[in-house]
Formats: C-alpha cells, structure tokens, sequence
C-alpha cells in the first residue's frame, strides 16, 4: 500500500489538472473510456510485474499480444476454427510461450533479456508469417465475444455511467495476483528469489520452478490482453500491433513500485501506475493541440514520479533512522 | 574454438554470396527482375501487389513486392538489400522523399528507380506514378462539404504527417472544405484550429499507425468535443475505427464521416448510409504501371517516360450509389 503512495499522489494530482483544463475529462464517455484502456493496460503490465519480481524482463509481451490479437480473427474468419478451440488455443499457446521461455531462462541459464528479445522479433515474425502479412479482424461478426471487451456493465444507483467489461477482468486478475503474492507460501517464495536467488535457493526453494511460474503468468496474461485488444479494436495488422507495448508495461510496473532489481512488486501500484500512462494520453488529447509532443510529456511525467518517489522514500528511511536513535 | 568457428562461418558465407556475380537479371530463367517497395503494411498495398503480380505476368518479368514494417529504417534495408542482390528495377514509394535523397540517389545510379504513391521530386527517380495527392485531398475535402452543406466542426484523422503524400492529402482536404484557391505549397500547422467558410477544423491527430491509439483519438474527440459535427479519416484503417467508435457510443448517422481509401469496412459503411463517400486511389495501378514502365525501362525503351515526369493515376470520388460496381470491381481485381 504504502508503495504505491506516491505514484497514487501524482495520479490525482494529474486528474485534478486535467479535469480543470477540460471539462469532458470527468464526463462519464470519457471515464468509460479510460477504464477500459487502463484495464487493457493494467492486464499485461501485471503480468511483467511477476517477472520484474523475480528480477527479470519480458520484452516479448507487444509480439505476444500480436500473435494473440491477429491469431484469434485469423482462426476464427480465416481457418474458420469453432470458437472454444480458437479461444482454447489463444489462452494455451501464450501460457507455452512463458513456459518456453522459463525453462531456457532456467536450465539454459541464458539471461531473460536475450530470451525475450529473440521472443519479441518470433512472435512478431510469426504473425506476420501466417497471416501473409494482411491485416485481420472479425468483420461485423462475432458480437457476443467482442462484448468481452466492449461490453458495460450497469451499476446500480449510477445513471449514465456504466462499468467497461475489461475492468471486471481487471479486478479478478489484480486480487487474485494480490492473494498470490502476498498471502501465500509461493509469492513469498518470488519475492525472497528476487532479492538473492542463491539465498533462496539454499533455503530449500525451488527457484528454478518459481521463475517458470513467473514466466508463464507474463506470457499468459500478455496473451489474454492481446486478446481484449483485437476484440477491443476490432482488427489487427500484424506489423505493428501491439508494438512498443511492452515498454509501456514496463513502465506502468516500475512505476507502481516493481524495482527492477528484484524483489520488490506492489499490484495496486501497478494498476496506478497504468492509469497514470493511459491519463496522460488522454489528457494530452483532451486539453492541447501539441499532439506530437505525447512521448515528451509523458517521458517528463513519468521521470518526476519516480525520482519523487525515490526521494520520498529516502527521507522516510532516514525519518525512521533519526527517530530509532532518540 | 570460438575462433575457428567464426572463421568458418565467414568462409561459408563468401562462398555463397562472393561467388555469384552481382549481376542483375535473373540468368536462369533469363527474366528481368523488378522489385515494388511499399511504405507500410496495409491491405492497399495488397491491391497494389496483386496489381505488381499481373503486371509481371502480362510483361514476362519477376516482379516482387516488398513491404517495410519498422518505417524508414526498414525501408532503407530493403532497397539496399535489392541492390546488393541485383535488380533491373525498382519503384519505391518513400516515407519521407525529403531526407531520403542518398538512399533514392543511390538506388538511382545502380538501377532504374521510379516512385509511386509518394513523390521525391529532389532524387533522381526517373518518373512518378502516382495521382496528385493534393487534387485528391481536395475531392475529399468537396465531399466534406457535400455532407455538411451548412458547415461545422471537423476533426481529421491521419497515420502520420511526415510523408509528403499525406501533408499534401490532409492540406488539399482542409482547402477543398474550405472552398480556397488550389494552392499545393500551403501548409496549415495541424496543431491550430482553423475556423473559416462556415467550417471549424479542430485539429489534425495522429496515430503512427498504432490502430489503438487511432481508436482513442476518435474516443477522446468525442470526449472534448461533443458537438462535433464531422469527422474525416485519411488513412485507409482510419474510417472503420471511426465506425466502430460511433458504434460503440452510439452515434451512427448523427455524426457525418468522409473515408479516404478503399478499406472492405469503409465500403460497407457506405453501402449502409453511415459514411457519407470516400476518396479512393487506384493502387492496383500503381503497382500494374510501375512494373510496365521497369519493364520498359529494362529494355532500354525510354519512351515510356513523359515530359513531366508523372504518369497521373487520378483518384475517385465514391458515394453510395457507385459503391456496389466500385466493390465488384475491387474484388475482381484481388481475385476474391
């Protein structure tokens, strides 16, 4: 909780400054809209927050999403595969990938930088490959699955607001992961192996499993974003879909108080953390005409919150200090 | 070990690729080889192709076509890669024809180089296929103002604006709604609000080709401006993620859309009255001229090069009643 402090701070502080500068930004259009983004976001960025634990990378998880976003309608139109096997092959394919990539990061002890990026240029290669490079998607069909991720939810006592399906998601995958984490022997067991590994490891734990673990949940949830995306969108072409997105999970994880170090993760930080990248973007659309300033913005945004963040810990570590001595 | 590995793998690959002449036609089948390069990934550049993939069989070449995914940098690979394989010809379409004069220069001077789609005036290509970017930008700008007779607030939506095809589309747009002189140097900043002839263009926003970022942008215009009154994709994936933003917000038929291009989505939203009409290119001319004219070329035939350096592909206007014989057409020509 008290890790994602800061960046919660900054998350309001850029709400207050956006809803000033424009009125639409509080309207409930709106608000629908970037809780369905920061839902789609916070989905993968949870999943590298597992590998960041365990003091690793993914930067596979945009080509992940490709294979899952342009896999899925090219089943469905092109293949015409029925729906539970093409749904059961997007879920399933991506869990293998993590699982690939775990054990050669593990028994090959090959650094997971190089294995994901080797991942990063496949699945994109790969996608691009079966779909001959054409840009897929579900037509007008396939209206009950889209609903997925374009559905809402109505909520009681609330008129005109109405909830985006992906945040049901969210929510499920975000205390489930919270749980594991948190409360149970194996996410102890993450966080001690990503703050020494040999220690952990001749404490009777067996990292090599653990980092699998961590690895499948990347890809899987990487998979299972890509798949709200396309049903999101609607199309998929495979040369840039989902391209660059692992940068952003990564950013929304370390953000929200993932180190990159190892052995530090806070969920509810990495989901602010998401929301605070989606804002931004919104905000930058909704009250200026300097578009082609977004990367800039957000770059200084993201920056000042975490050398913020840093400070602010530091002076607590030494409040701490000063007074353990009086 | 790792030494004589690696000295190995460096004999290997000057036996294979030292050994064959850099010679440029194709000596086993005696056929000229030509080579299409498309700035991008999009299903117009699969018209194109399969205009390229009938040229080449109507003229007795090997014509390839080639598509670049990571932008400019890619597209530079490609062209020297062709190079260095040797290829009688090549047309290109450039990202940005203004800061790509070497690499156009040099394909210039080791092959015969034409550009399509996007012009590079400043490089030695030999002629342009292509239409008029600008002329076309207007006729989509004049649909602009056949859908809202009485003007309004307009958002334009386009990939990106560093390629001349698209500053010249999105300024002859911006002229042709605002009923101006033709005037293809002019250059209104996309971040000003224009408010002019009855019309408000709000802005220009751009994507970089990310489809999810186009979405948002539809999403967020709808947020800032409720009242807005028109809104104009210019790239070809822009109008369907348009369609499916009014969709989900429920606001079909109250918001007036003008397309650019020729995406099966545009078309059906047409047909069904929720796009007004579209501009649309001939890109399977592009690629079918091209591998003429670098057939030609090859030859040593320069007749097929006019005076001023442009074969004109002109762009059409669709609207509702020519979308069917226009979509029979489109399919026809991609085999479908």
């Amino acid at each position: 909780m008290k890790k994602a402090l800061g960046i919660s701070i900054l998350l309001v502080i850029v709400c207050i400054a956006t809803a000033m500068a424009s009125e639409s930004f509080l309207s409930s259009y709106n608000l629908e809209n970037l809780i369905r983004r920061t839902a789609l976001l916070g989905i993968i960025s949870i999943g590298v927050g597992f590998v960041i634990v365990t003091g690793g990378i993914d930067l596979s998880i945009g080509s992940v999403i490709c294979l899952v976003g342009c896999g899925l309608p090219w089943l469905l139109t092109t293949q015409h595969w029925s729906l539970p096997a093409a749904l059961v092959v997007s879920l399933v394919v991506p869990m293998l990938i993590g699982l690939f990539h775990g054990l050669i990061i593990t028994k090959l002890r090959i650094q997971s930088f190089v294995v994901t990026l080797c991942g990063l240029l496949l699945y994109r290669g790969v996608s691009r490959g079966f779909t001959n490079d054409q840009t897929v998607g579900f037509g007008t069909g396939f209206d009950g699955l889209r609903a997925l991720a374009t559905g809402q939810i109505s909520l009681p006592f609330i008129e005109g607001f109405k909830l985006p399906a992906p945040c049901v998601f969210l929510v499920v995958i975000a205390i489930a992961s919270a749980v594991f984490l948190n409360y149970s022997v194996y996410g102890r067991y993450l966080f001690a192996l990503g703050r020494n590994e040999q220690a952990a490891r001749f404490s009777g734990i067996n990292t090599g499993r653990m980092t699998i673990l961590a690895y499948v949940i990347c890809s899987a949830l990487a998979g299972f974003g890509g798949l709200l995306f396309v049903l999101d969108v609607n199309s998929a072409q495979p040369a840039d879909f989902g391209n660059f997105y692992e940068s952003y999970a990564i950013a929304a994880a370390v953000l929200g108080g993932c180190s990159l170090r190892g052995g530090e993760a806070s969920i509810l930080g990495v989901i602010v953390g998401a929301a605070l990248i989606q804002v931004l973007r919104n905000m930058i659309t909704l009250t200026t005409n300097h578009q082609n300033m977004e990367f800039a913005i957000i770059a200084i945004v993201l920056l000042v919150g975490v050398i913020s963040d840093e400070l602010m810990k530091r002076w607590l570590v030494r409040r701490r200090m000063a007074r353990d001595l009086q | 070990m790792k030494y004589s590995l690696s000295a190995c793998l460096l004999l290997a690959l000057s036996l294979t690729t030292g050994c064959k002449p850099a010679g440029s036609s194709n000596e086993a089948s005696g056929k000229k080889k030509v080579a299409f390069v498309s700035n991008g990934v999009a299903s117009f550049w699969t018209i194109a192709a399969s205009g390229v993939k009938a040229a080449g069989e109507k003229f007795g070449v090997d014509a390839q076509t080639l598509m670049p995914t990571q932008g400019i940098v890619d597209q530079k690979r490609i062209i020297e890669d062709l190079l260095s394989k040797g290829i009688d010809g090549i047309s290109v379409s450039p990202i940005d024809p203004a800061n790509q004069t070497d690499i156009l220069n040099t394909a210039a001077k080791r092959t015969k180089l034409i550009t399509n789609d996007s012009d590079a005036p400043a490089s030695e290509r030999l002629v342009y296929i292509g239409m008029d970017n600008y002329k076309a930008g207007r006729l989509c700008g004049e649909l602009v103002r056949e859908a809202m007779p009485s003007g309004g607030s307009v958002m334009l939506y386009i990939g990106r604006l560093e390629q001349d095809n698209a500053k010249s589309r999105r300024q002859g747009c911006i002229d042709g709604m605002l009923g101006r002189s033709e005037d293809p140097k002019r250059f209104d900043p996309p971040n000003d609000v224009i408010e002019e002839a009855g019309f408000k263009i709000l802005g220009t926003l751009t994507d970089n080709f990310d489809q999810a970022k186009a979405k948002a942008n539809v999403e967020d215009t709808l947020s800032r401006y409720p009242e807005v009154g028109g809104l104009v994709g210019l790239f070809v994936y822009n109008p369907p993620l348009i369609m499916e933003v009014l969709s989900q917000a429920n606001k079909l038929g109250q918001i007036k859309v003008v397309a650019f291009d020729e995406d099966d989505k545009t078309l059906k939203a047409i047909q069904e009255g929720h796009i007004h009409s579209t501009v649309v290119q001939n890109p399977y001319m592009y690629g079918y001229k091209s591998v003429e004219v670098l057939s030609e070329l090859a030859k040593g035939n320069v007749s097929v090069i006019p005076a001023n350096k442009m074969i004109d592909i002109p762009a059409r206007q669709i609207r509702k009643a020519d979308v069917d014989a226009f979509w029979a057409d489109l399919k026809a020509k991609l085999g479908k």
